[in-house]
Order: C-alpha cells, then structure tokens, then sequence
C-alpha cells in the first residue's frame, strides 16, 4: 500500500509531465522508489548558466510534504548558494521549525503547499540572482561580489565542461 | 504501487475540450495532500484542508501551511459547504470527463458541435442536482441527529412519535386501526373498520419501518463505532515511557518501540482519530483506523525500511521466513558454491599454465624478441590509448574465454584456438605490441596494463 507521501509525489510526477514549466524536467529515477528523483534544469537565458543544462537528485523524506525534500546538484555548480559537494542551499528547501541561518523569513521556507515545480523554479531564479548573505560557497560568494568577470568566466567553463566542450 | 498509475487528477482535464475544469478541479483538492478534500475543515485563518492534512501540519510547526498563521487544531471548522460541493463534483466527475474527452476526440475542429455538448453535460448535471437536495435533506437530518444526542435510541423514539404527530387539534386515533382521522368520521370508520390486522397490510411500509422492533436494531451497525469524543493531546514530556506505554495500550493501539516511536504512533492515532470525529458520515470503524495506523507504521513509522529490528524481534517467526525465503536463499548457497568451484578450476589452469609457460621458453624465444620490438613501436604509434584499450578489450575477452574454458573443458586444450585468435587480433592492431604473442595467455594478461603506460611516458619524455 502507497503511503500518502509516495501518492502526493506521484501526483507532482504526473503534473510536472503533463505540462512542465519551461527549462525544467523532473521525475522519479525509477517508478519502483518516489522518493528519489533525478531533475534537469536548464541555465536561464542572459545568465553566465545560459546554455547549460544541470542535473540534478533530489531526495524526499517518508513525511514529504511536512518536511522539504534535500536537492544536490550532479555537476559542478560554482553559485554562492550551492555547496562545493552540490547541496543546494535556498530558504524554500528548509523547514519553518529551525533557522540554522537566521536571516530567512518565514515566508519564503517551506511548507506544505509547496511543491517539486516550485522548488526547480526557485533554483532557477537562484541561479540567475545569487543571495550572498549567508553564502554555501564562500569563495564563490567573494567571487561574485569583488570579481564578478572571473566569476562568470568560472561559470561559463564549468557550462562548457559539463557539456563535453 | 501499480494502483498509483490510475490516480485522478486535476491534469487530468488537459487533454480535453474543457480544460479551464483543471483549475476548478485543483480548487476542490486540498494543498497539502493533492487529494479531494476529505473532511474538509476551516482554520481560524479561513484556509481549507482536510482534517488529518492540517492536523499532520499543525503537529509538525503549528502554523497554517498557506499563510503560516498560528493554528490549533481543537479550533478547526467543519467545512461543510466544501464537502457538499466536493462529493457532488467527485460524482459528477467520470460522466464529465468522459464527455469532454470524446468532445475533444470527435471535434477539434468544428465549435459548434462543442457547444452542443457542453449543452449536453448541463443537462447531465440537473438530475445529479435533484438528487444532491434531497440527499443534503437526509444529511442535515442526520446530522442533526449526531450533533444533538450522539446515541440512536432518543432518535427512535422520535421516530415512534413521528407517528403520533398527525394528532392534529380535532383529530382522534381509532381504536381499533390507530388511524387518526376527524371526530366527526371516526364513527362512520368504526363502522367499516377492519381491525388492526388489516390495517397493518394497508400501511404496511411505514407502521413496519418505523415502529417495529427490528428496525432500531438495522440502523445499530450504522451508528459509526467509536464514540465521537477527540482525544487530548498529551503532554509527552511529563510521562515516563511506562505511563505512555500504558496510555497506547488502553487505546488499543500497538505498544512496541522507544519512547520516540511512541510518541510518533500516539500523535499519529490521534490524528487519524480526531479527523475521523470530524466525519459526518460513513465514520471509518476502528478497525480501519489501526489498518490506516498499520499503513503508517510500515511507510514512516517503526518499521518504515529497517529489516534487522523485525528480524531480532522477539515474536520474528524464524522458521516461516526461512521456508518463505527458501529459494532465494538456494539461490545465494547455489552461487557460492558455484564461485568457489570456479576458483578452484582457474587455479587448477594457472598451475597448468605454468607448467606450459616453461615448455614454451625452452622450445621457442618468442618473448625476447616480441619485448624488444614493443619499445621503439610505440613512438610509431599515433594514439597510443586507443591501442592500449582495444587491447584491454582482447584481454577482458581472453579471461572471459578463459573462466568458460576453465569451468567446462579441462585446461590443456584450451591454448590452441585463443593462440589463433589474439595472432589475429594482434594483426589488426598494426604494430602494437603483441600481447599474446607468446604461446601462454596468463603472463602477457598481466603484463599487458603497464607496458604501454611506460611506452606512453617514455614517448612524451622524447617529445
């Protein structure tokens, strides 16, 4: 028998394949386990990820949707709110108990009605608007903000790597 | 998990003539769940879910999870407007979506014909109406039923003067029929009267229906079993594991586990519990509620993927999962049995290659003179990796061969035909080193990864 969380997440599954919003696939690996998906995010245009396409797992937990999910990207994503091992770090993927950063509002963490969609669209728009406030990435963040040419350049190769240019 | 494959959905009006029904549809599903609305309840906020949804929410961060207001979970609302609309669409919802698809097949071209079917389905909805008022008359009855005195018998006593009540002001009752009836004809009906007998034939449905012992006892099982009192919350810190162990056994609920697990099961039964109070009709038994509380267990509770505290546990039936399992654990003892034999044949080979190895140096020098020429070959050759994994490739061929020769044929016969092939082999590679250019296969195997590697360095160094 389904547990309420593997049928709330075959539900996200057959929405997000009925009508994807743009630049984002998303699915289970295999249709045996809903509790770990593998998704595809394209770089958004006018961005130095522009051109790129990133994979990446996510990872569900037996009570989804009380508690968010956990995203790690399969690339090299060099963002200040992405950790060197890939491990996203944006407000919608934690949970509204605890905040280990103490700068994010509660509105923007997760909660229930949140979902798969809106997780991919908020890494997105992640990707083209970095927050540096409370950076994943260190290096990347002093990066960004001091020398943002060399920034984008660190970018622009690991787009072309990932792509086998 | 198959079942999974056919769950409605919202999306599920994408592909039809209607497709502006998905957003309606996702507007009659709760957020949290995806589902219909079941049980729908109203939070002090104003927001709509089902009730075990919120009451899940509430215990995890105790806010509302669209607008993240502070919510209780003893202030929650029926909603009983949304459970009407959301039944009366959940029955309509086949025979629409039907329509729709069909539409959608048949015309993608001509409007006309749509509106002629959306005329049809507004058709199709009108008798779904009628039957929905008086069905919304039954409930309200009932409900009032519930909420007013939760036990049947007063009911049935209203029943029983249900059939007093026509007792209008100038009306008597006959004696003999109990029809009540006006003064003045109650003597011209005595006259013709035909006695409680026939007068029981006559109306029969309602005098049976109402009155008669039988039918209290029908409606019993109906009466929803467990009493519609919620259960407190408790305060988990305050008990020692024993009290609380104590509580889940007077609740009739499953006592195994940490103090942890516990307290997750009890906030869980109280969830399925109380939401289930929240249900007008068709109130799950108890029986339900534990299959919906084993349901939990297996999926995020105490036996949620752990196998090993199953297996230690003490009530763990060792014999009927040794005979369940029988066939694969034949399986793994028929694998490694089949392994180790195939070791030993190998090195029943190796030693035979040994032996054939020294034959081979005394009859012929075919290694000295193939290892000289593989030095200066190398620079000749323009991509060094290709030539090396093409190798590799024979090589892994070679030991493939070797294990099947090794497990079906004795060994001595197995040189000559795998001699020919690398001779072969080797000749398409042109000018590679030969790496079974000698008569034995086991040496150049394992020679063969690192001489290329050398040669590789040794011609970057000239460059």
């Amino acid at each position: 028998m389904a547990s309420s969380a593997s049928k709330r997440l075959f539900k996200e599954y057959k929405g997000l394949s009925s009508d994807a919003p743009e630049g984002i696939t998303a699915g289970p690996v295999t249709e045996d386990d809903m509790f770990l998906w593998e998704a595809l995010i394209q770089g958004p245009e006018g961005t130095p990820f522009e051109g790129g396409v990133f994979p990446a797992e996510l990872k569900f937990p037996k009570d989804y949707p009380l508690a968010p999910p956990s995203m790690r990207f399969l690339v090299d994503v060099w963002h200040p709110n992405v950790y060197p091992n890939g491990q996203v770090c944006i407000s919608i993927l934690h949970p509204p108990g605890d905040d280990p950063n103490h700068y994010e509002q509660a509105s923007e963490r997760w909660s229930p009605i949140q979902s798969v969609e809106k997780i991919l669209i908020s890494v997105m728009s992640m990707l083209a608007e970095p927050n540096d406030e409370s950076p994943a990435n260190v290096e990347a963040a002093k990066m960004w903000r001091e020398k943002r040419a060399d920034y984008e350049k660190v970018v622009r190769d690991n787009v072309r790597k990932s792509l086998g240019l | 998990m198959d079942s999974s494959f056919e769950l409605p959905d919202s999306t599920d009006w994408h592909a039809t003539s209607l497709p502006l029904f998905e957003p309606l549809e996702a507007a009659l599903r709760c957020e949290v769940c995806k589902e219909f609305y079941d049980n729908p309840v109203i939070t002090s906020c104003s927001h709509t879910f089902c009730s075990i949804c919120i009451r899940r929410c509430i215990s995890t961060d105790g806010k509302c999870p669209t607008c993240r207001a502070a919510c209780q979970s003893d202030k929650l609302l029926p909603n009983y407007a949304m459970r009407e609309i959301v039944s009366k669409f959940q029955d309509a919802r086949p025979k629409a979506l039907e329509l729709a698809r069909k539409d959608k097949e048949v015309s993608d071209a001509s409007s006309e014909s749509k509106k002629r079917k959306l005329g049809d389905t507004d058709i199709e909805e009108e008798p779904a109406r009628q039957t929905r008022s008086r069905q919304a008359r039954t409930q309200s009855r009932r409900r009032e039923g519930t909420n007013g005195m939760p036990i049947e018998v007063p009911d049935s006593e209203d029943d029983g003067d249900d059939s007093f009540e026509p007792e209008v002001e100038g009306h008597v009752k006959c004696p003999a029929c109990k029809e009540s009836m006006l003064d003045a004809q109650l003597w011209h009906h005595l006259d013709v009267c035909p006695g409680l007998e026939n007068s029981a034939v006559g109306r029969s449905t309602r005098s049976s229906a109402n009155n008669t012992y039988p039918k209290s006892l029908q409606s019993r099982p109906k009466e929803p079993s467990p009493a519609p009192t919620r259960l407190p919350g408790l305060n988990y810190a305050m008990m020692k594991q024993n009290a609380l162990t104590k509580k889940l056994q007077d609740l009739g609920i499953p006592t195994w586990g940490k103090k942890d697990l516990l307290i997750r099961r009890h906030t869980e039964w109280m969830h399925l519990w109380n939401s289930n109070c929240d249900a007008v009709e068709n109130r799950k038994s108890k029986r339900e509620l534990l299959r919906e509380l084993e349901v939990w267990e297996k999926t995020q509770g105490g036996s949620a993927n752990i196998a090993e505290p199953k297996v230690m546990r003490k009530d763990f039936d060792g014999q009927a999962h040794a005979s369940t399992h029988k066939s694969q654990f034949d399986g793994l003892i028929a694998n490694a049995k089949r392994k180790r034999e195939a070791a030993k044949a190998k090195k029943e080979e190796e030693t035979n290659e040994d032996r054939e190895k020294e034959e081979a140096r005394l009859n012929e020098g075919i290694p000295q003179i193939t290892e000289p020429e593989a030095i200066p070959q190398p620079v000749d050759v323009v991509h060094p990796y290709e030539g090396n994994e093409a190798a590799l490739a024979s090589v892994r061929e070679k030991v493939e061969q070797a294990n099947r020769v090794g497990t079906t044929l004795p060994s001595t016969t197995s040189p000559k035909p795998t001699l020919e092939e690398t001779r072969i082999a080797s000749q398409a590679y042109q000018g590679m080193p030969n790496p079974f250019g000698s008569p034995t296969r086991k040496v150049p195997m394992f020679a063969l990864p690192a001489d290329p590697i050398v040669d590789v360095e040794q011609s970057t160094t000239i460059q």
